[in-house]
């Protein structure tokens, strides 16, 4: 942060070209320790420029003298900006080096400050009058407080281009206008927090101070060349591009714009305004500004060092902070761009499948783009289409097949309110038609739309109520009505039926659906071959903890991940499924456990188990989780899921 | 991963669907009800730690799930347990009627130890009742049981339920407890010798699931 710190600041020309305070200060000082300060602290090119402080002060006050005479009051303001943004630059390199420079900063400062009045009246000298005590730690403490206040705050370059706009104003009209531009920019200086909106600035006022002001330009300006810092300050504004675009409306923005309304109002109809008032004006807004104030005078002061060590501290708190709120700014983009991105590929995706695959879906469905397309998830405009499709329909279910289910649940349900209680112990076909009831009500709780009085309660319950009575002998079984639920969402009433019947025939529902414990136990045993294969350390406390698969895939097989995963992901996963077929619901599972792998080796049993049957939600979980389970390949040596699952049939 | 416990039990709910063993669950551990839960699939997990004369007890409840089909899987869970709850829906004459079933279950599987206690659940719903207090009460004296009437949507006899089961499941097991508060204090004192390795917790913590698992 400091290297960069300098590096932006080393970039600031105006500072070469109105120094004369500066320099001044720094003779009225009877040392030079601008020359010590700066060698040490930036390298040749600063050095080089505090020498010419030192040596060529006269011609210093010369070439100023020469603005004054050109420009008028408001060069002059300007200057006093940049003299104060020097001194600024100088007290952070100070306090680095020396400490000792403290005393001398304060005669510095104070001599600043009469020249500051002395050049125009309108100039806001008033921070630096608020804290006489000890002026040069104000300067640092107040900058720096600001950037502590505004460490969420991003609007530099609007706070820029406004003040470089008020600096054109300021030059049309003289006095009052200029101390307005001071006064802003001194805002400006305090929003601090945006290095590089200070560098903005200068370099816009770099082509200024050239065209203006040639022979200071020329006189500091001997310097060898900056690339690398300018080029340093360009990704600084880019960054801080980024971040004033992706904050604009935060509430410390809009403080922030108030202030900067403040500040630009207030001085200009107080153009000559009392010292009183300009006080008032610029009290610090932060109660973080007290950290670096001194003591009161009735105490004893604090060690150099002590304050030296506290200004490090706070510098690095705010740098810090500032990192932090850069780093979350480039995330923010980061995910805006990713989902404006996302959101073209499902358009682009969604013309794809409507125009050149579902139409041809036979040939098309195994080539190698539909195969791809499938992979990254289905635009939930084609989804339910491509389900059905994929699902195909062996069992020829027509729609008039499921009215007459329909009818025969319907006449069921009718009896059953009145059944029910008389023949307790009754047929368990007749407890399913109960238990959907139940059922339908608590499915997807947080869609409201299958509840009692929603619109997919009742289509739900007769996709149910008609299944149970086409296949008595699988009947109803607790996590159907997620499964029909997600088809619901996804398709009319027929095809849903149809793909929910033709799903559940499938072998691998079939055998959990049935409760058959052998069949079950097999695909176990088979996923507990690949397990072993892909995550061996987990599979090994698993064991240790006597966490066996069954804990947890019954849940995700028979509600196909409706309930451990977020929605939108287990819709991805039903997609993939209906590509590759139930070895990508072992698949999904691997996937699972190896997203949460390190978590999971450092849980117990219970922990686990809770854990997975329900997974956290969290950010980018889809792209996470596919990537985990592209990574978990079904292979166990040569063999493929569906030879690893026969192989168990002899266990 | 340090063990904050000094025994372990493992209790299992039972019931038919829809008596409120979720919701009961939920409001025991976490304090919350919701009316409509996602239906049991298999097997759902809960914990929490309940400190039963000084001594911290951490309970994992197994909340299975009531269908019949699923009792086929279910089953083999009951063997691991300590304690089980037999839960009806005060409003369900056939969930009470269920629970004879599931005690016999219960007497085929379950460990012999294993205390139960029996739950008549909704006992807010006071104008569908079904089954009165007098029969929840006979029935569980019929099988040497406590009985309490609970209601997880008011909170009702909730942690007393929970912690009366604890609280048998810790007396059926002193003699074991005993031994472990020996082996425990010596690993107390053990470790405070090797403090710094991070003994303590562990150890104590594989004794409690040592004993009883």
């Amino acid at each position: 942060m400091e290297t960069s710190d300098d590096e932006s600041l080393v970039t600031s020309p105006c500072r070469h070209c109105h120094l004369s305070s500066t320099v001044d200060v720094i003779t009225q000082g009877q040392t030079c320790p601008g020359g010590e300060v700066t060698c040490s602290g930036d390298g040749e090119e600063v050095a080089s420029r505090a020498q010419s402080h030192c040596v060529d002060h006269t011609t210093c006050t010369l070439c100023c003298g020469s603005h004054d005479g050109t420009h008028g009051p408001i060069r002059r303001s300007d200057e006093d900006q940049g003299a104060e943004l020097c001194l600024r630059d100088d007290v952070i390199l100070t306090d680095r080096i020396s400490p000792n420079m403290d005393m001398e900063g304060s005669k510095v400062n104070r001599c600043h400050q009469q020249e500051g009045g002395g050049h125009c009246g309108g100039r806001a000298t008033g921070g630096t009058d608020l804290y006489l005590d000890e002026p040069f730690s104000q300067v640092t403490s107040d900058s720096d407080t600001q950037e502590g206040d505004l460490t969420s705050d991003p609007p530099v370059f609007s706070d820029d281009d406004a003040f470089t706009e008020l600096l054109q104003l300021g030059e049309l009209n003289h006095p009052a206008p200029a101390s307005a531009t001071t006064t802003h920019h001194r805002h400006s200086l305090q929003e601090h927090s945006r290095r590089p909106g200070i560098i903005e600035y200068f370099s816009s006022r770099k082509q200024r101070s050239i065209s203006q002001s040639v022979p200071g330009w020329k006189l500091f300006g001997k310097v060898p060349p900056k690339q690398s810092p300018s080029k340093q300050a360009r990704i600084i504004q880019q960054q801080s591009a980024e971040i004033s675009q992706s904050s604009l409306s935060s509430p410390d923005f809009q403080e922030f714009e108030a202030r900067q309304v403040s500040g630009r109002n207030s001085p200009t109809h107080h153009a000559a305004g009392q010292q009183s008032r300009r006080k008032v004006e610029f009290e610090p807004l932060s109660t973080t500004g007290l950290i670096l104030e001194d003591r009161p005078p009735n105490l004893p002061a604090k060690s150099a060092e002590e304050t030296q060590r506290h200004r490090q501290q706070y510098k690095e708190m705010v740098a810090g902070a500032k990192r932090r709120e850069l780093k979350e700014a480039q995330r923010k983009q980061q995910q805006l761009k990713e989902r404006v991105r996302q959101e073209e590929e499902i358009a682009n995706a969604m013309l794809v499948w409507n125009q050149n695959i579902l139409p041809q879906w036979d040939t098309m469905r195994s080539s190698r783009r539909a195969q791809d397309l499938w992979w990254v998830g289905l635009p939930p405009s084609v989804r339910g289409r491509v389900w059905s499709h994929a699902i195909g329909n062996e069992l020829n279910i027509t729609a008039e097949l499921y009215d007459i289910f329909l009818c025969r649940a319907k006449e069921k349900w009718g009896s059953v309110g009145t059944a029910q209680t008389a023949d307790g112990a009754s047929a368990d076909g007749e407890s399913s038609l109960d238990l959907i009831t139940r059922d339908v009500s608590r499915t997807f709780p947080s869609l409201c739309v299958f509840q009692k009085g929603g619109p997919y309660h009742d289509l739900l319950k007769s996709i149910l109520g008609a299944y149970t009575c086409y296949r008595p002998d699988v009947g109803y079984v607790q996590g159907m009505s997620s499964m029909a639920a997600m088809l619901i969402l996804n398709m009319d009433e027929v095809e849903a039926f149809v793909t929910f019947s033709n799903l559940m025939n499938r072998p691998c529902q079939l055998a959990f659906c049935r409760g058959d414990h052998q069949l079950m136990f097999r695909y176990f045993r088979a996923f507990q071959v690949f397990f072993e294969e892909t995550l061996p350390r987990l599979f090994a406390h698993f064991q240790s903890s006597g966490l066996t698969p069954d804990l947890y895939l019954m849940d995700w097989i028979l509600s196909l991940y409706t309930k451990p995963l977020p929605l939108d992901v287990a819709c991805r996963v039903w997609d993939v499924f209906f590509r590759d077929g139930e070895e990508f619901l072992f698949r999904t599972a691997l996937g699972i456990l190896r997203l949460h792998q390190d978590v999971l080796l450092h849980m117990d049993l219970i922990s686990i188990a809770q854990f997975l049957s329900r997974l956290p939600d969290e950010e980018l979980l889809s792209d996470r989780l596919f990537s985990c389970i592209s990574a978990s390949v079904m292979l166990s040596g040569n063999r493929k899921w569906s030879q690893v699952l026969l192989e168990q049939t002899g266990c | 991963m340090a063990k904050q416990y000094d025994v372990l039990f493992r209790l299992l709910l039972l019931g038919d669907s829809g008596v409120g063993k979720t919701c009961l669950l939920c409001r025991f551990t976490d304090n919350e009800f919701h009316p409509s839960h996602i239906s049991t699939i298999g097997v759902d997990f809960k914990m929490k730690t309940l400190v039963i004369d000084g001594i911290k007890v951490r309970i994992q409840i197994w909340d299975t799930a009531g269908q019949e089909r699923y009792q086929t899987i279910t089953k083999q869970y009951y063997r691991r347990a300590q304690g089980i709850f037999l839960v009806y829906d005060i409003t369900s004459e056939r969930s009470f009627q269920h629970i004879m079933k599931w005690a016999s279950d219960v007497d085929e599987y379950a460990p012999e130890k294993v205390r139960k206690i029996l739950v008549g659940n909704k006992s807010d719903e006071v104008d569908k009742r079904q089954v009165a207090t007098e029969q929840g009460i006979k029935l569980a004296k019929a099988y040497g049981m406590d009985f309490f009437e609970t209601s997880a949507f008011t909170n009702h006899n909730i942690t007393e339920t929970f912690t009366r089961l604890a609280e048998q499941v810790l007396a059926a097991n002193k003699k074991d407890l005993d031994l472990l508060r020996m082996s425990v204090n010596d690993e107390i004192n053990l470790a405070a010798l090797e403090e710094e390795e991070g003994l303590c917790d562990s150890a104590a913590g594989d004794q409690g699931k040592g004993c009883w698992c």
